[in-house]
């Protein structure tokens, strides 16, 4: 039976690649300054208008699409696996468009979420 | 204990003349020897995919004005949410040093004329790419660089 | 002479006659201290149940015949010396194929697989004899020279989690040796094969579990190659949207 989503791996296969490898470097340092030592305390959390001109660059815009972006490829590329792994090739064909999907609808809103910036 | 595989798994296009036992699973996926740091690295996606839709709210927050923003910043100060923040940093230094013990034999030994740098050599760089990246990225989030 | 240490096997019968299903059988035997886990099972064979039925040949890690599960890892067993397993071993045919019949597993489905990517010299042209061989730099050679080692033992195909789910994919020995006809300077058929590894098989399929290197007794790394392989497609792939082939083969 021929996959539906046969002629676009190669594209979700870049993405979900560029997902980890790109995704993880920007991540380690969002998650560590934003997501522990802002909220503990450790420093402070950016204020508003100073988080809103750097987000509000060119390179800020870029950095915080690939941010929103990249990560939702690897992660639906990787829970089609589980998912095929828990024995469930027969069903790929309807859990990986719906993986996929979720991730084209984040990542066009990411894309929207920096442009109104 | 054995699982039985996918039924048509390696499976000859022709049947042989005698009838065969079904595939069995390898015995120890998926969740036994190495097998289950595999496994973890698959399930990583999930905490991926759910930093990816966090990271949305955070910048539709921001494009939603000052207390939106702020609403965020509070929200992300809860248990839980720390919680799950450092599980990530777990995951993400999981998922990094998986992905760049991997990466530099998948590099293709030349394309076109170009070739690659020596294994070791990528890997330096990916752990050299991922403190430099993290450090500037803490120090502007920190407030540090580009006042 | 002092009596030589004994050790159990529960071995996995099929018989398709008689067995609806397969089941195991134990064996207790006396065994050498440098004993093969081969020696063992070719000891019960001629010793005690000349019923038991397993294939091997060189006994010397090269022929690919001897592939079996022990305890749970698929191993040649005529390079697994005895002396790393414990009093009791489980010995089963390899993971994820047909078994035809006690510790012999159907091979068909892989050669289906092994004659897909086109594994030979792909040229548009053969040289003319009076043109001289085809010459190689060294250099050119070690870009595809691990990926031909591969004695296909069939261990990769046993340990890897996408062939047990994903009946459809090519699997790694069969891409590692396309990719090795794709790397060689000889062959012209890199974009046919391409086109394979994109297709019904799709290398894309590999989740780079990476247990076919790490079983791999020939060190031929097919999870690099299969990860090669994929760049390899894509670039293709893209290349190809900007530039398409005007129907060449």
């Amino acid at each position: 039976m021929k996959h539906p989503l046969l002629k676009f791996e190669p594209i979700i296969w870049l993405l979900f690649g560029q997902g980890i490898l790109v995704g993880t470097l920007l991540l380690t340092g969002w998650v560590l300054i934003l997501g522990i030592a802002a909220p503990l305390g450790v420093v402070d959390a950016l204020g508003f208008s100073h988080a809103h001109a750097l987000g509000a660059s060119l390179v800020g815009r870029l950095v915080l699409a690939a941010v929103i972006i990249l990560p939702m490829w690897k992660g639906a590329h990787h829970l089609r696996h589980v998912a095929i792994d828990m024995g469930g090739a027969g069903r790929d064909a309807v859990v990986a468009p719906l993986l996929y999907l979720t991730a084209l609808l984040g990542s066009l809103a990411g894309i929207i979420a920096v442009i109104r910036l | 204990m054995s699982r039985p595989a996918n039924p048509n798994a390696m499976q000859p296009e022709r049947p042989g003349r005698t009838r065969t036992a079904p595939p069995q699973l390898p015995p120890k996926f998926p969740f036994s020897g190495r097998y289950r740091a595999y496994t973890l690295f698959d399930w990583t996606g999930l905490i991926y995919l759910l930093l990816g839709f966090l990271a949305l709210r955070v910048v539709w927050a921001l494009g939603s004005g000052e207390p939106a923003w702020n609403h965020v910043i509070r929200d992300f100060e809860h248990p839980l949410y720390i919680a799950f923040h450092v599980l990530s940093l777990a995951s993400l230094i999981f998922a990094g040093v998986r992905f760049f013990r991997f990466f530099p034999k998948s590099q293709l030994p030349r394309v076109g004329p170009v070739k690659p740098p020596p294994q070791p050599v990528i890997l330096a760089g990916l752990y050299a790419a991922w403190i430099g990246v993290t450090v500037v990225f803490s120090l502007v989030l920190t407030g540090v660089l580009f006042q | 002479m002092s009596e030589r240490p004994k050790k159990k096997f529960i071995v996995t019968r099929f018989d398709p006659d008689t067995d609806d299903v397969p089941r195991t059988q134990e064996y207790e035997i006396p065994v050498e201290k440098d004993w093969k886990v081969l020696d063992a099972l070719n000891f019960i064979k001629d010793e005690v149940d000349g019923t038991l039925s397993h294939r091997w040949s060189c006994r010397m890690a090269v022929c690919g015949s001897c592939g079996m599960m022990v305890d749970g890892e698929p191993k040649l067993t005529c390079k697994e010396p005895l002396s790393s397993y414990g009093d009791t071993v489980e010995v089963a045919p390899l993971s994820n194929f047909p078994v035809i019949r006690d510790l012999v597993v159907e091979l068909e489905g892989f050669m289906d697989k092994f004659k897909s990517v086109k594994p030979w010299i792909v040229r548009a042209k053969r040289l003319a004899v009076e043109e001289g061989p085809m010459r190689q730099s060294p250099e050119e050679l070690e870009e595809f020279k691990q990926f031909s080692m591969c004695i296909n033992c069939m261990l990769c195909y046993a340990a890897c989690p996408v062939v047990a789910n994903e009946p459809d994919f090519i699997g790694p020995a069969a891409i590692a040796l396309g990719h090795r006809y794709s790397l060689d300077s000889r062959d012209e058929g890199a974009a046919e094969r391409n086109e394979i590894f994109r297709g019904e098989g799709t290398v894309f399929s590999c989740s780079f579990a990476n247990e076919c290197s790490e079983v791999c007794p020939k060190h031929v790394d097919p999870a690099a190659a299969v990860n090669q392989a994929k760049f390899a497609a894509v670039i293709d792939w893209a290349t190809g949207l900007v530039l398409p082939r005007g129907g060449e083969r």
